[in-house]
């Protein structure tokens, strides 16, 4: 316990004595700065007002937020996917992140136009040195002509699907983070139109939206095969209270696949979704024990489904099974431990690197995705405002992968108190046998604080 | 002859006090709080028992019974959020998330005692039946009854002021007449266009003992919307109505 409360320490307070010092003289600079934050929120003012200047609407708009995350890894000397990355470095039982992102965004409207950009800046230092990045995660250009109709050009992220953790329908998007799965994400380049309908009775809301997605040399070369322009469509219809989605895909740079989703609230507090895609001809890339490398050509069958559900005592309960076809039986993820472990024991014998490399090559959105098997099962169980602390969220979530038995638990603290301020602090831990999915991830636990401020 | 007259006499003073039609005096409450058709900025306050506040500004838009959305200006952290109410359907679009989520009548997009049916309310007339309508000086007490499951609070208790037609305060039960929250409507003020209504609506609940939510209106205006404007896909588009 002790090892842990030290290496936390030295976590959150990697500094030496001298910077200590250094810091010691800032705090009464901080204190300056963050005083008038902490007073203009504890002073209760006597009149309510709501000036002209608040609602006042600017034709452009500029915002974003500020972001420091600080992460320790516990990694597992054991495991596979540790093998595969440290196998030629010695890093010690924990290795330290130190992150810090800038997200801009901002808007220009200029009649039926709108202008927007949004672009992240990611700074890492980590065990392998420092690097930064900036992304256009968007950028596009709106025509609005009318209230039922608008054309998008430019990048942009489309978010199809009902699901929170993981959305087999998404064929436009990249693929979320289920630990994380509210992170915004990088968009493709797309020509896109919406088309909406109101009716009356039954069929509340029908709305048509078209994408074309070019895939070339320069153009969302990382979405599928170049040369190819795509088409997706999708319907949506409020009908009888429940929404639903009917989408399809083609065009070459992936195969075609159909998709249909779903959500419906039951009671105040119950609400179901589901998802289901047909995926054609989809290909999966194997590898056997011995490095033997295979393909499979099927048509894949993924669904998803949910709930989320509100108790009395304000706690929300969401849950998810995911059924992926295009995922890894148990015994192709054995194989590939095994290759690996095989691979890492001729690493240490002979120095040979290239089975090493040829796996790390299946990697990276492969085997190496957080939830690369068929399936798996996701619960969230988020309190607010816990012993009448409020600002204050405390939640759990868990990834079960029902195959192997193997799971990540990951408690988490969420303090909003302060406007435009939000604190997280969270934890993941993951436990299964080996040759399991989440025995063989690189770590055992990972502690990381997000401090994120809004502007 | 006498009797007669003084019988016949009693009930036409009587009549008044048994003719207030409950439902038409529910009607006539919604309509002088808000047209039927509007937009509305407000700004909600949290105010917790040691004087902390947080604040969040809204931009309204309502057509119709059924029909609401709502859109965040403030602060940073939730600008660009947008609600979305059709009759007992609700969704909520944060732009990082990038699409519509259902929630829930009971839940709180801003937190505090404020929930999601007090925030994208409807007309009272379309979610409650009036069972009884008492005077107590100067105001009318209507006990109204939620005409079905789905609706946010089981039972409500509503003072009007006799002559203003207009709430003084509304207490929100449940089923079993437990107290979970009252509305404290305050300081009327004209906004034009003949809407004279409360510009304040506070809120305390013993569910959240020492907590107020304050609601404040600062321009409420008739204007007409097209229905595809309260639809899922136009929810990120909403700034635009502005």
């Amino acid at each position: 316990m002790d090892c842990l409360f030290l290496k936390l320490k030295r976590f959150f307070f990697p500094l030496h004595a001298t910077m200590q010092r250094e810091w010691m003289r800032g705090l009464p600079l901080i204190f300056i700065l963050v005083a008038p934050l902490l007073l203009s929120s504890i002073i209760s003012a006597e009149e309510y007002t709501l000036d002209a200047s608040e609602i006042e609407k600017k034709p452009y708009h500029l915002g974003g937020y500020a972001e420091l995350r600080p992460v320790m890894f516990g990694l597992d000397k054991d495991a596979a996917l540790y093998k595969l990355k440290f196998y030629n470095r010695r890093e010690g039982n924990n290795i330290y992140e130190y992150n810090g992102a800038l997200q801009l965004e901002g808007s220009l409207e200029y009649g039926i136009s709108r202008l927007y950009v949004r672009t992240n800046t990611a700074y890492r230092k980590s065990y392998l040195g420092e690097d930064q990045q900036t992304i256009i995660q968007e950028g596009y250009l709106s025509l609005k002509p009318s209230s039922s109709l608008k054309i998008d050009a430019g990048k942009k992220t489309l978010n199809w699907g009902k699901g929170y953790a993981w959305n087999p329908v998404a064929f436009l998007d990249r693929p979320k983070d289920p630990d994380d799965p509210e992170l915004s994400r990088e968009g493709y380049i797309v020509l896109s139109a919406d088309y909406i309908k109101s009716f009356q009775g039954p069929l509340k809301t029908f709305s048509f939206t078209s994408v074309l997605l070019p895939v070339y040399e320069h153009v969302n070369n990382t979405f599928g095969t170049i040369d190819r322009m795509n088409f997706a469509g999708k319907l949506y219809f409020l009908l009888y209270d429940t929404d639903i989605d009917l989408i399809l895909f083609t065009g070459g740079s992936k195969t075609t696949r159909y998709g249909m989703d779903f959500s419906r609230n039951i009671t105040t507090n119950l609400e179901i979704h589901g998802e289901f895609a047909w995926i054609n001809n989809f290909t999966k890339n194997t590898i056997d024990s011995a490095g033997n490398m295979f393909q499979r050509t099927y048509d894949a069958k993924s669904y998803l489904l949910g709930i989320r559900y509100l108790t009395e005592k304000d706690a929300t309960y969401i849950i998810e099974y995911y059924r992926n076809d295009t995922g890894f039986a148990a015994s192709e993820m054995r194989d590939f431990f095994s290759f690996i472990n095989t691979g890492y024991n001729s690493f240490l014998s002979s120095g040979q690197t290239a089975p090493l490399n040829k796996a790390a090559s299946l990697t990276d959105g492969n085997y190496g995705k957080p939830t690369p098997m068929k399936d798996y099962l996701y619960l969230r169980i988020s309190q607010k405002e816990p012993f009448d602390i409020v600002y204050f969220t405390a939640a759990i979530t868990s990834i079960a992968n029902m195959i192997d038995r193997s799971f990540s638990l990951s408690p988490e603290l969420l303090y909003t108190g302060y406007t435009n301020l939000e604190l997280r602090l969270k934890a993941i831990f993951l436990a299964g046998k080996r040759n399991s999915d989440f025995g063989e991830k690189q770590n055992n636990y990972r502690v990381e604080l997000r401090a994120r401020y809004y502007y | 002859m006498l009797k007669i007259i003084v019988v016949i006499l009693t009930f036409i003073i009587a009549l008044p006090a048994y003719a207030i039609d409950g439902t038409a005096l529910l009607k006539q409450v919604d309509r002088n709080l808000s047209p039927e058709s509007y937009e509305s900025y407000r700004k909600l306050i949290n105010i917790e028992p040691d004087g902390r506040k947080k604040e969040f500004t809204l931009f309204t838009v309502k057509k119709g019974v059924d029909k609401v959305a709502s859109l965040f200006l403030a602060p940073a952290s939730e600008k660009g959020r947008s609600t979305l109410r059709l009759g007992d359907n609700m969704w909520l679009y944060i732009p990082n998330v990038g699409k519509p989520i259902r929630i829930t009548s009971l839940q709180s997009v801003v937190g505090g005692v404020f929930n999601n049916a007090d925030i994208l309310s409807l007309d009272y007339a379309a979610e409650y039946s009036v069972e009884k309508v008492e005077e107590q000086g100067n105001d009318y007490i209507l006990s109204a009854k939620a005409k079905t499951k789905t609706v946010a609070y089981d039972r409500l208790k509503i003072w009007i002021d006799k002559s203003k037609k207009l709430p003084t305060k509304i207490e929100c039960l449940t089923e079993a007449s437990m107290l979970i929250k009252t509305l404290y409507f305050k300081d009327i003020k004209d906004f034009g266009d003949g809407i004279v209504r409360p510009s304040i609506i506070e809120t305390d609940s013993p569910l959240y003992k020492g907590y107020k939510s304050v609601m404040i209106f600062a321009k409420i205006k008739k204007k007409e919307y097209k229905d595809e404007v309260f639809t899922l896909t136009f929810m990120p588009n909403m700034e635009s109505m502005r």
